[in-house]
């Protein structure tokens, strides 16, 4: 099998995709100095919001919109819980991963009167947007051309966040109040502010990232996200909160998922094995872009 | 006294309690500081100079009270009102930013923007020279802060402050930890921007530094003002009994003691941890005998706390070579639980976190190592618990109850919790690491005075410290480490201060040959 054939690239970027966004999201909060485990919940909130609003609006914007709207307020009520009322947030995080699949639980019985999953006919979808020119270059073109509006807003927010992390005022602080926060108080930065606003940018990113999940399936279906959120904080962590190491990671992880859905199909090695392939190669390359990334800043101190 | 025009501003009646451990730090405290001058504050610690500081800076919000700044009455509720005051606060523990670069540590919270959206590196740059240029405070704008000297962070400090536009610059505890020749520097530039227009408050509690610097000193105590007046009027006697509200012991009285067999030995101990180019410790060798203290002197950063960790079996990282020969047996990266069946006992530097249980009882606390000795039918023993810790309380005169935690004692008494437990063990090796560190000078000759005595009852004694009077007035013989090796080992006899500084920050050093005589003396 060609590993590297055309629906392996197009899988690749579309199953990254979700993780992409939430470890975008993580980043900023992990950079913070928070450790967001809502990135799961919020997400799933964001999957369940956007069917519910496309539905009501017919159209998917506004759905969009709505899993923006409706996440970034779960995330602010997290925030309020844990900040003003000094909550721990590890366990603020643990109750907003519970209230969201309660949520989506309770909600769609009440709208729709169902428990499973929720699916209108005739309802609009995400679908694979061509662009001119650039579809026609050989695998570049596959690489970059026909994706999902997400999917291109996603690379957009990567670069964004980088710039934003780097070159930005805001970004300095952010780091700052990650690496002392006590200290940056001192100095006159709002420190509960910053790490607020991280908060909302995670809430931002995983309401994308749940919102790609359900608008391409056309449907939601309890636990759609399956934990796609704490392996984009495993994603974070290992790519030690750079947008490089996070696209690494989020690149690594589609494109192992994939050839292990591949070869579910087609080999007789056992499914479960397979299954893990994904994790174990993530793993394995963010710990060999650490050991370059530390290496390469090893040589950059000695030619100093 | 000062003519009323040139009132900078006035802190009245000053109330401050700490909500979580009932501590009234500031009790009705008056203020008043001049245009132009260098207003020192001094007391002991725990007297409530940096809460009243911290109020003046918006970190710390008074319970009552008032401040009046250019006659002006003024709300002071964040760093970020002090700011626009045009307040600026050094803090004891330096607030800088490692993987940042200095320019960047410099205009944080206060950065220049390129199209007000994008960080203008090089504007900050070209800043942070230029300003250093201005007041002569030159460090690398482009340096990682890991790569500087304390001296050299300072100045990155008063930097920042000065780059915000502040005109008042509240320092605490400014030399703390720098060396002589840079508390030399330092003073040369707060003359100089004295002569700027700005006006400067030094918290401080060395007396020499107050008669050398300030022109007017507020004496504080216990939360309380006793005395401001004009410098030149004062001497360091009178500061000092005002301080403390006795006279000041500066000399510890050391009995004859012979010391007798070889206790501890180290042989070319090393440390080595990767990611440093050089070794934390190198080729430590060092002979203690019974009844004897060995004073190990250096500037924080240089290998104390490492060798105190190697020691006491604490390290937990790099790799250790050499040898500790603890009564002629090999204890090198031995468990703590050994060392201390071998009549081990050990002060650490950090009294809350490593020396103390800070939610356990003080009671716990002090029969912490000993229980098992108190234990009577596989359960612990209620009333020789009792008899032993009352005993303990008495002895090392602790204020605190029984069952008060810890945690909730002043440092005075969280460390004589400590040496009542560790120094009843009869111990043949004591390791005892920055004993008195903030501490006031009641409790500090109380530590002296029993660290001494065990001198008498002919314990071993390593005594780790970056304060160079303490190890002075204590030692009978004195180490000095330097980037993690012995560069001087003397005799305590016509010892200086300003001598040893100079081993202490590498201008010196001693042959391989006197090093080693001196390791065996």
């Amino acid at each position: 099998m060609n590993a590297l054939d055309i629906p392996a690239i197009t899988s690749t970027v579309v199953i990254m995709t979700p993780f992409l966004l939430a470890a975008i999201g993580g980043a900023f909060s992990a950079i913070s100095g928070l450790l967001n485990i809502a990135l799961e919940g919020l997400m799933l909130n964001a999957a369940f919001f956007a069917i519910v609003f496309t539905n009501l609006t017919g159209s998917l914007f506004l759905g969009i919109l709505g899993a923006i709207v409706t996440t970034l307020l779960l995330t602010a009520l997290f925030a309020t819980v844990s900040f003003k009322f000094k909550a721990n947030i590890f366990i603020c995080g643990l109750a907003t991963n519970f209230l969201a699949i309660a949520l989506s639980i309770v909600l769609a019985n009440a709208f729709y009167g169902v428990t499973g999953s929720i699916q209108f006919p005739g309802m609009p979808r995400l679908v694979p947007i061509n662009i001119p020119i650039l579809e026609n270059i050989p695998i570049l073109g596959n690489i970059l051309s026909g994706h999902n509006a997400i999917v291109y807003v996603s690379w957009l927010l990567l670069v964004v966040a980088a710039v934003v992390i780097n070159r930005t005022p805001f970004g300095m602080r952010l780091r700052a109040v990650g690496i002392n926060e006590k200290a940056a108080t001192a100095i006159g930065i709002n420190a509960k502010r910053i790490q607020f606003t991280a908060l909302l940018i995670s809430g931002f990113t995983c309401a994308l990232g749940g919102a790609v999940l359900s608008l391409t399936l056309g449907a939601f279906v309890p636990n759609v996200t399956s934990g796609r959120g704490w392996i984009a904080l495993v994603i974070v962590y290992l790519g030690r909160m750079k947008p490089l190491g996070i696209l690494i990671g989020s690149v690594v992880f589609g494109f192992v998922d994939y050839i292990s859905n591949n070869l579910q199909a087609t080999s007789n090695i056992p499914s479960g094995l397979l299954l893990s392939l994904p994790f174990f190669a993530t793993v394995a390359a963010l710990t060999l872009y650490s050991i370059i990334e530390m290496t390469m800043s090893k040589r950059g101190l000695l030619k100093k | 006294m000062s003519t009323k025009s040139s009132v900078l501003f006035e802190m009245k009646n000053i109330h401050k309690t700490y909500a979580g451990n009932h501590v009234h730090a500031n009790k009705g405290v008056n203020l008043s500081v001049n245009k132009g001058e260098i207003h020192a504050i001094v007391g002991e610690n725990g007297a409530g100079k940096t809460t009243l500081m911290k109020i003046l800076c918006g970190l710390e919000h008074s319970d009552e009270g008032e401040i009046r700044f250019n006659g002006e009455p003024v709300m002071i509720h964040s760093a970020h009102d002090a700011d626009r005051l045009e307040i600026g606060m050094v803090h004891q523990h330096f607030c800088l930013f490692d993987g940042f670069n200095v320019a960047d540590n410099v205009v944080l919270a206060k950065e220049p923007t390129r199209r007000s959206l994008f960080y203008d590196k090089d504007a900050a740059v070209r800043d942070v020279e230029a300003l250093g240029a201005k007041y002569n405070l030159s460090v690398d704008p482009r340096a990682s802060i890991a790569s500087l000297s304390v001296g050299e962070k300072q100045r990155v400090e008063i930097l920042r402050i000065l780059y915000r536009g502040s005109k008042l610059l509240v320092l605490d505890e400014p030399t703390a930890l720098l060396t002589e020749q840079e508390i030399k520097d330092f003073f040369v530039t707060l003359r100089q921007l004295i002569t700027l227009g700005y006006t400067i408050i030094i918290i401080t509690h060395k007396l020499d530094e107050v008669l050398d610097i300030s022109d007017r000193v507020t004496v504080m105590r216990s939360g309380e003002v006793v005395d401001c007046c004009v410098t030149s009027d004062c001497t360091k006697q009178g500061i000092a009994r005002m301080m403390v509200g006795k006279e000041v012991l500066l000399q510890v009285d050391k009995p004859e003691v012979e010391p007798g067999k070889p206790v501890l030995k180290l042989e070319k101990l090393s440390l080595t941890v990767p990611g440093y180019n050089h070794p934390l410790l190198n080729e430590i060798s060092l002979l203690i005998r019974e009844g004897e203290i060995l004073g190990l002197a250096g500037v924080a950063g240089n290998g104390l706390d490492d060798l105190e960790n190697v020691l006491t079996g604490m390290n937990s990282k790099g790799e250790v070579s050499g040898d500790v020969l603890f009564h002629g047996e090999n204890i090198t990266n031995a468990h703590p639980s050994k060392l201390r069946d071998m009549g081990m006992a050990y002060v650490p530097a950090d009294r809350l976190e490593r020396g103390t249980s800070a939610e356990l009882h003080l009671s716990d606390n002090v029969i912490l190592v000993e229980h098992h000795s108190m234990v009577r039918a596989g359960l612990l023993h209620a009333k020789g618990i009792l008899d032993f810790v009352k005993q303990r309380i008495l002895n090392y005169n602790i204020r605190g109850r029984r069952t008060t935690p810890v945690g909730h004692l002043s440092g005075g008494n969280i460390q004589r919790v400590v040496l009542s437990r560790e120094f009843s063990r009869d111990p043949k090796l004591l390791v005892i690491s920055e004993p008195t560190w903030g501490l006031d000078i009641v409790s500090s000759e109380f530590v002296y005075q029993k660290i001494i005595e065990m001198r008498s009852h002919r314990s071993a004694i390593l005594l780790i410290s970056a304060n160079l009077d303490e190890v002075l007035a204590l030692s009978d013989r004195i180490a000095v480490i330097y980037r993690g090796e012995i560069v001087g080992m003397f005799k305590n006899r016509n010892l200086d201060r300003e001598s040893l500084g100079e081993y202490m920050l590498g201008l010196k050093r001693q042959s391989t040959e006197e090093i080693l005589d001196g390791a065996e003396a």
